[in-house]
């Protein structure tokens, strides 16, 4: 059973949205606990 | 094929970059930590660490030089399963959440891993996981300061001893400046650092080669990496969870971080932290699958990472690479310079020579450890011996016995403290005969297997009755 270039592309593009949505999510959080007075 | 030199980087660009992030590592560190005069600030961060910090903290310390360098190597080894079975590292961090709000509960004065168990099963079994512990915390912090030199000298050409000594030395200096809070605070900038690269490296393979390309280099050269079966791969994708579970389950580096975050962000920032770490070994280990396309000549495996980045994008891939090694290193070494230190101050120190000490003589105790494991740390790492750095491999079935004590003992009161002993003690023996009679991506699984059994065993042989308002001791009282 082999990995089709569709699921090579696919598996690797989710990776890639999520690996680049974390730093957006981190900052986001950073902000908002910023705001909220309760980074540490 | 194009045979590319291991070292990407002249030296002086190395030590340009070693010198600039050391500067701002040390900076930060005294800045954020300076004012933490109480223990409790300096050991747990005041315990009052919120969720960005708080994922961002366990994210930057799971993703270790391993990540970023034994990815890629794993995904050229194992292929696909390689890169998914690292992926599942996570496992152990989304896993850990509910352990983390359960603790923050039962152990409001709580500072270690160490006095959970010392309150759970008594003074034998805080013994055995303190040997347990200790030996994978030493394992660990050898084996992070030797890739320290190791990589940055296969990067850069910088001797191994100068970049071991450069590692060790600005971790154990910001650590030692501003405690947990330098360590948390660094672990941020250095967790987007690690994010924002590796997606600049993955996105120049897709671009400049291309997923097609990959794929056919792939299909040609090394056809059994598309393989959805390869058994080898299928063991390790198991071996490798448990082993991470194990891992965070026992280390008190995920402990301390348990204590230090506010009361209602322990499960949450473990379960995001866990969600995003999933894709960060995927995206690492595709990076190297570009390899067989690019007709690169791979001498060393583990170096294939750093050849495909600088064979893209020539000096800034290069430069980019080992800014994201050297952050993944310092996020790592800091992180468990820091928890150590409070397992020997808090369980060692405090535990077994000074029961009576004050406040202030145990901060100063907490200094005065952080600079010796730093100093020891790098006594062990001078003759380069790669059987140290070994040694973390055999601790698979080490922390792998410790899951069930620790994951029952927190939930169940029937537990007992014969069974958890029993558990770590078998656990761990039986898992290491495995390593060498089997190999070594069947030790954690072993482990955990005989761990488990003798706990439920044990438990409903000789069920205990357990009060659960005894972990919530003032923990500052001395000890009996």
């Amino acid at each position: 059973m082999t990995a089709s270039v569709n699921l090579l592309a696919t598996l690797v593009s989710i990776a890639l949205l999520v690996t680049l949505l974390a730093p957006v999510i981190l900052v986001g959080l950073l902000i908002r606990d910023w705001k909220k007075r309760t980074l540490w | 094929m194009n045979p590319v030199n291991s070292a990407i980087l002249d030296a002086r660009t190395g030590w340009v970059i070693l010198g600039l992030f050391s500067v701002l590592w040390v900076f930060l560190g005294w800045l954020w930590g300076h004012k933490a005069k109480k223990l409790d600030e300096f050991m747990l961060a005041g315990r009052n660490v919120g969720m960005a910090l708080g994922v961002a903290t366990a994210m930057a310390t799971w993703v270790t030089s391993n990540t970023t360098m034994a990815a890629p190597q794993l995904a050229l080894q194992l292929g696909i399963w390689g890169m998914v079975g690292y992926s599942l590292g996570s496992v152990g961090l989304m896993l850990f959440a509910p352990l983390a709000r359960r603790i923050r509960i039962l152990m409001p004065y709580g500072y270690t891993s160490g006095d959970f168990v010392r309150l759970r099963y008594g003074n034998t079994a805080w013994r055995v996981f303190l040997v347990i512990s200790l030996f994978y915390a030493f394992g660990w912090l050898i084996s992070l300061g030797m890739a320290g030199g190791v990589l940055i000298h296969a990067l850069t050409g910088i001797p191994y001893h100068y970049g071991m000594t450069v590692i060790v030395t600005i971790c154990v200096a910001y650590t030692l400046l501003g405690g947990l809070r330098a360590v948390i605070g660094t672990d941020f900038i250095q967790t987007i650092i690690i994010l924002v690269g590796i997606t600049i490296l993955a996105w120049l393979a897709i671009d400049q080669v291309g997923f097609e390309e990959i794929h056919a280099g792939i299909s040609e050269q090394r056809p059994e990496l598309l393989n959805l079966l390869m058994p080898a791969a299928l063991m390790f994708l198991f071996n490798n969870l448990l082993f991470g579970v194990g891992e965070i389950f026992h280390s008190n580096v995920w402990w301390s971080r348990a204590f230090a975050f506010r009361k209602d962000v322990g499960f949450s920032a473990y379960l995001t932290a866990g969600l995003l770490w999933i894709p960060i070994p995927i995206v690492a280990g595709f990076i190297a699958l570009a390899a067989p396309a690019l007709g690169l000549n791979i001498p060393d495996a583990d170096m294939v990472g750093p050849m495909v980045a600088a064979q893209l994008s020539g000096m800034v891939g290069a430069v980019l690479v080992f800014i994201v090694v050297f952050s993944a290193l310092a996020s790592s070494l800091d992180s468990l310079l820091a928890a150590t230190a409070d397992l020997v101050t808090q369980d060692i120190y405090r535990g077994h020579l000074r029961p009576d000490a004050t406040e202030p003589e145990l901060r100063k105790a907490a200094h005065v450890i952080i600079l010796l494991l730093g100093v020891g740390t790098w006594l062990l790492c001078l003759p380069r011996l790669t059987t140290l750095a070994e040694l973390l491999y055999f601790t698979g079935a080490f922390v792998a016995s410790t899951i069930w004590p620790i994951a029952a003992g927190l939930y169940s009161r029937r537990v007992n403290s014969n069974g958890a002993i029993l558990a770590m003690l078998l656990g761990t023996a039986i898992g290491l005969y495995s390593y060498f009679a089997i190999g070594f991506y069947v030790a954690a699984l072993v482990g955990a297997g005989v761990s488990m059994l003798i706990v439920i065993v044990s438990s409903w042989l000789w069920p205990q009755e357990f009060d659960w308002n005894s972990l919530s001791e003032n923990n500052r009282e001395p000890l009996s």
